[in-house]
């Protein structure tokens, strides 16, 4: 780390003078096998599970080919952590250091990041540890299966919502209220629903933040690379996934317009769908060659406002069916409604996923979508 | 010391996959390209969490990515980028691929498991095979064993590298940079002991459960096969109109369509006996039995040549659906009656393979040269 530590204490310079401020950053030269590990599951000492493990292989195999291999991270809490990668190259960390900056000040400044759990990272250890003793206790399959359900479930979170009406309607609330669950059952929900909130905040803002961090990324290192090296930076720049490019090019349409305290401003109070519905024109869509494709007749939509219509309901539902809880006229029921009745859901998941729901509630479940009632109970899956 | 939670999430995962592949292997057999670039690609959904996902056909938000994208042929090099922006970490759905050697030994495992097929004697690999010729180490490679340094090679690499790099004539060995090994040329091992030719019927009424099957089928002959004889020569080949022959992993790459003319199946068959006249030589052909109408005549001298050409000739009869037997297949089930060295087989289900292995494999053990034709099976497989 040490030859680094001129470069980092040049950046930081530059970058109060921009006028971001920060918590502080602890920076950790890793291995690839390590930040995939992070990577894979979110947070380092989380509790272990299959699922991640189909990540990290992922990873694992694309740093191997080092195809758009991960180069850092940076985890949200106090003070923040940022994993640099040993095989890098000095280019590449000076790179991936002015880059962190640009989070940590999202983490920092942004609104919405004030009420994410900035010790995440001690409250993973101790769910991981809770896990573990409810599984000597009750058993590592009944664990694992109940882990399973409510990983299944929790993808229903919303960190932004706080009216209790409409949380309601999500079905991890629900079935923490309603549920008919052992207290260690429910406390293993209610720890994986807070973790699940946690990302979920971070994929609410994900564009803004890595659209911030690579904008603030690319300032300072204007400021702080020769010419030749600064070229050799632009193509690593525009060769990053859409959230990165797309976050930056818009950052960059609020600095045209409104000035860097402009984009300053933008990143203290935007999440991304008012970041997205703001800001993004025709224009920038014909330059990034964004469209919304329809396999169905093979044609592409370049308008921004199906870009966006799009860009936004992913944000607003991760690109998942909406399903809601339906008001019960009995304690004991439990129907899902699919809300967009015109578009299909996969049938193959179907059983599998009321399955997992079935597991938490213990009593039939119900899903009304694709013109069809399932129904769930011991006996397996029915349909009318 | 640091706890490595990545790699026992990926064991974790690893040994989810194997038990939800086997669960899944009916589904996954039969699809139309089974190896693609040498693997086996999953389509079912896979070791996703159950969450809910719309249907395929939903319209996705892309980005262009100037023909260099996944997203297939058609779609114009238009990359989904769903994955990226909707989850996390991961994409939306991650399909699982297999080394095709690695499913193959999966799907024997569960067929194995379904078929209870009687423990063969398990003969350690190379232990059968009897070869006269050693090894002959005639070939040079960076890469060997220590006692097989050609110090010629090694020496002249060395004198090469002292010129380049220190500009004087000195024999300064670093064996790691300068090494050369005597090494088995790959070639030059000939040692097999038969030669298996596979012939599959790919015309366009073979697909679905019938593709099903037949790979079954197969897997389970090679893994017979490959267990007691590892050094067998195997070659492979596919008809429908015209027959070609494919590598192992073509072999089931190919699409099914078409139309059936079995004759040049066996043609095509015989054609792999060029050369290879002191081995054993078995012929596996699987057909639904349908040929053209035109080729019948054609396909039943194709037969009677490929009987007298090879030393047994299986003929499988794929018939999921357990109808009658009619057309080629008839004609063919009539000789296997009469000919020594003609097998037939009628597989309709698992049990009916485990049958037509059983007697084909006492055949293939006993038979052989000279021993063929002691051994009369008037049934078949089974009829």
């Amino acid at each position: 780390m040490r030859e680094y530590e001129a470069v980092i204490a040049r950046v930081e310079e530059l970058a109060r003078q921009l006028g971001l401020r920060w918590d502080p950053v602890v920076f950790r030269m890793s291995e690839a096998e390590e930040i995939a590990e992070v990577a894979s599951m979110g947070l380092p000492n989380r509790f272990v599970h299959w699922y991640w493990g189909g990540a990290y292989k992922e990873i694992r195999l694309q740093q191997d080919k080092s195809l758009l291999s991960i180069l850092e991270l940076v985890l949200n809490s106090r003070p923040a952590y940022a994993f640099l990668r040993r095989s890098n190259t000095y280019l590449q960390n000076v790179l991936v250091i002015a880059h962190v900056y640009g989070h940590a000040d999202f983490f920092a400044n942004n609104h919405w990041f004030q009420k994410s759990n900035k010790n995440m990272l001690n409250e993973a250890e101790r769910h991981a540890r809770t896990f573990r003793t409810y599984e000597a206790r009750y058993g590592r399959e009944t664990v694992e299966a109940l882990l399973d359900s409510c990983l299944t479930v929790a993808a229903s979170v919303n960190a932004f919502e706080r009216d209790p009406a409409r949380r309601r309607k999500r079905l991890v609330y629900f079935l923490e209220e309603h549920a008919p669950l052992e207290p260690y059952e429910r406390e293993v929900l209610q720890a994986i629903r807070e973790e699940a909130e946690y990302f979920d905040l971070i994929q609410r803002t994900h564009i803004t933040n890595e659209g911030w961090a690579t904008f603030v990324e690319a300032t300072l290192l204007r400021e702080l690379l020769t010419a030749r090296e600064w070229a050799e930076v632009c193509v690593h720049l525009c060769a990053r996934p859409t959230p990165y490019t797309l976050g930056y090019a818009l950052f960059g349409a609020i600095r045209r317009r409104r000035g860097f305290e402009g984009a300053l401003a933008a990143r203290r109070y935007y999440e991304d769908v008012r970041l997205i519905d703001e800001t993004l024109t025709q224009d920038l869509v014909d330059r990034l060659d964004l469209f919304v494709y329809d396999p169905r007749d093979r044609s592409r939509n370049t308008q921004v406002d199906a870009v966006k219509e799009m860009l936004i309901e992913q944000k607003l539902y991760r690109g998942e069916p909406r399903v809601e809880v339906e008001d019960p006229d009995h304690p004991r029921d439990l129907v899902l409604v699919h809300v967009e009745e015109g578009r299909k859901l996969d049938p193959r998941r179907i059983a599998l996923y009321l399955k997992a729901v079935h597991g938490l509630w213990k009593h039939p479940v119900r899903l009304r979508a694709n013109g069809k009632l399932y129904t769930f109970d011991r006996r397996g899956l029915s349909t009318a | 010391m640091r706890i490595h939670r990545g790699r026992i999430a990926q064991h974790k995962h690893d040994e989810l996959l194997r038990t939800y592949l086997k669960q899944n292997l009916h589904e996954l057999i039969q699809q139309k390209e089974l190896v693609v670039d040498g693997k086996v690609k999953t389509q079912l959904s896979t070791l996703d969490l159950p969450t809910l996902r719309y249907g395929d056909d939903e319209a996705y938000l892309a980005q262009g990515t100037g023909g260099s994208g996944r997203g297939g042929g058609g779609d114009e090099g238009a990359q989904a980028v769903g994955g990226l922006l909707g989850g996390d970490h991961h994409g939306p759905e991650v399909r699982v691929e297999l080394d095709f050697d690695e499913f193959v030994r999966l799907a024997q495992e569960v067929l194995l498991e379904e078929l209870e097929l009687p423990a063969l004697q398990r003969v350690p690999r190379g232990g059968e095979v009897e070869t006269e010729d050693l090894p002959e180490l005639d070939d040079l490679d960076r890469i060997g064993l220590s006692a097989d340094l050609n110090l010629e090679e090694t020496l002249l690499a060395s004198l090469m590298r002292n010129v380049r790099e220190r500009g004087v004539l000195d024999y300064d060995v670093d064996v790691r940079q300068d090494g050369w090994y005597f090494v088995e040329d790959p070639r030059a091992a000939r040692n097999h002991r038969s030669l298996e030719v596979y012939v599959l019927d790919i015309s366009g009424s073979m697909r679905g459960d019938y593709l099903a099957l037949v790979r079954k089928t197969i897997f389970l002959l090679w893994y017979a096969l490959e267990r007691r004889y590892p050094t067998n020569l195997r070659r492979y080949v596919v008809f429908q109109d015209v027959a070609e022959e494919k590598t192992r992993e073509e072999f089931f790459s190919v699409e099914s369509s078409g139309g059936t003319h079995i004759s040049s199946g066996f043609e095509k068959a015989m054609e792999m006996l060029e050369g290879v006249s002191e081995y054993d030589t078995y012929l596996f052909l699987f057909t639904d039995g349908e040929t053209s109408s035109g080729d019948f005549e054609l396909a039943k001298r194709k037969y009677e040549e490929a009987l007298d050409r090879f030393d047994l000739v299986c003929y499988g009869h794929v018939n999921p659906g357990s109808r009658g037997v009619g057309g080629f297949s008839e004609y063919v089930q009539e000789v296997a009656r009469r000919r020594p060295n003609a097998t037939f087989a009628n597989l309709v289900d698992l049990d009916s393979v485990r049958e037509a292995l059983r007697e084909f494999l006492t055949r293939v053990d006993g038979g052989g040269k000279g021993c063929g034709s002691t051994r009369r099976s008037s049934r078949g497989w089974r009829n």
